[in-house]
């Protein structure tokens, strides 16, 4: 009996100390928080980041292009030049790294619906090194239908903008990102493709805690694989641009050069045919302001 | 009647003349804070930490130092507009009347002239700030 007991204790003793050796030797896992915001605003120049607000957050963005700086004083840089465009937009986020968004611009008259999403941002551990995001948006020529001449349907309208954003913040002071983007017109002039593939690099050079200078270069591509034509007609230039950011807890100001005059990145991976290199630049500035809900 | 018109005339400009004459001028001292007991109960996780510290002076520059100043004397560019002076963070006295869960608080819920941060600065960025605003005691 006394056997049977020792035996039994024993076994249960052994068996405790195993599971006790068992768990302690489990791994503890330690959250890998996100890193802090690698930008300070949804925007870079013309590009988005892979920064979006906190939820229940309205964003009112005023992003503005005044004319090309070519005729120097004569029209003051641009400013008095009657090439200006403008786009007023609202974007909202109603969950955790999603942001929807409306905008209008008075180049054609663009209405464009927008979402943004950041499938996963970058953590302190590097679990993910990365952050990633996805945009995409639609836009509505609102011209009139007399563009399209005879062959007019209310689909020739339509554009449509998709962009893959992958961001790395390496300090506190840098953070680069790369972007590809794929864009496609409806409707588009005979000798233009319906179709173009681009890539960029943006960088933010933060150099105190409001002010950080950033910089964009977008490069459309020329792929014939998804080309109609065995030559490109007027291939859309690379825009660059660069810009002084300031930010303040609920507005965030950048002031730029950039190439592009369109404030659709659909618009001028297709079309831009401003050549910074000849000093096709011109001044603008964004600004947003956010509001809590 | 002329009279009577003169007269009264007279009197309400006088009353506006007083009126005018005695309207504060001054900001008003804030009230004392009215703060949740959960919030007074709450521990700071990381009191003193410099990389905590650092990080809150970057958030205040931000979104802070308009109104309370560079240095926390409540002396910001936009201070003179508040109705309410924002406090002097130098203080001893201010210091000591709040612990820093009731400054995370002030920060988190906001007063009247004061803005609600929740959403704009999350939990580590506001306990960096309580941090920074501690470290501004002289």
């Amino acid at each position: 009996m006394k056997k049977i007991l020792f035996s039994t204790l024993f076994t249960i003793a052994l068996t405790v100390g195993l599971w006790a050796q068992e768990d302690s030797t489990v791994v503890v896992k330690v959250k890998d928080k996100p890193v802090r915001p690698p930008f300070q605003s949804g925007y870079l120049i013309d590009n988005q980041t892979t920064y979006i607000s906190s939820p229940k957050t309205l964003e009112l963005d005023i992003h503005h292009k005044f004319g090309k700086m070519g005729n120097g004083f004569s029209d003051l840089f641009g400013i008095y030049a009657p090439g200006a465009n403008i786009r007023i937009g609202f974007s909202y986020t109603p969950i955790k790294n999603l942001q929807v968004g409306y905008g209008i611009a008075k180049q054609n008259m663009f209405s464009d619906f927008s979402a943004k999403y950041t499938v996963f941002e970058q953590t302190r551990k590097n679990t993910f090194p990365v952050a990633l995001a996805l945009y995409g948006n639609v836009a509505i020529d609102g011209r009139n239908k007399d563009v399209w001449s005879l062959s007019y349907k209310g689909s020739n309208r339509l554009s449509y903008f998709g962009q893959v954003i992958v961001s790395r913040k390496f300090t506190d002071w840098c953070a680069v990102q790369l972007n590809s983007s794929f864009s496609h017109f409806n409707s588009v002039d005979s000798l233009y493709d319906h179709d173009k593939i681009s890539v960029g690099i943006n960088a933010k050079f933060q150099f105190s805690p409001q002010s950080s200078i950033l910089v964009q270069y977008d490069l459309p591509l020329k792929i014939q694989g998804i080309a109609e034509h065995t030559e490109f007609y007027k291939p859309a230039k690379p825009n660059f641009g660069i810009a002084w950011e300031i930010s303040t807890s609920t507005h965030t100001f950048q002031i730029f050069v950039t190439t592009c005059e369109s404030l659709l990145p659909q618009q001028n991976a297709m079309y831009n045919q401003n050549d910074f290199t000849n000093g096709d630049i011109m001044f603008g500035f964004l600004i947003t302001r956010l509001w809590g809900f | 009647m002329k009279t009577r018109f003169l007269f009264i005339s007279s009197l309400l400009l006088i009353a506006f003349a007083i009126y005018a004459f005695n309207v504060p001028q001054d900001q008003k001292k804030p009230a004392p804070w009215k703060i949740d007991a959960k919030f007074k109960a709450m521990k700071n996780p990381a009191p003193g930490d410099a990389e905590s510290i650092k990080l809150g002076k970057a958030l205040y520059a931000k979104h802070c130092k308009s109104c309370h100043g560079n240095l926390g004397l409540g002396d910001g560019p936009k201070a003179a507009n508040l109705e309410t002076f924002p406090g002097d963070f130098s203080d001893a006295k201010w210091q000591a009347t709040y612990n820093d869960g009731e400054v995370y608080y002030m920060i988190f819920a906001g007063r009247d002239d004061m803005p609600k941060f929740d959403g704009k600065i999350d939990e580590e960025g506001t306990w960096a700030v309580v941090n920074y605003v501690r470290s501004l005691k002289k």
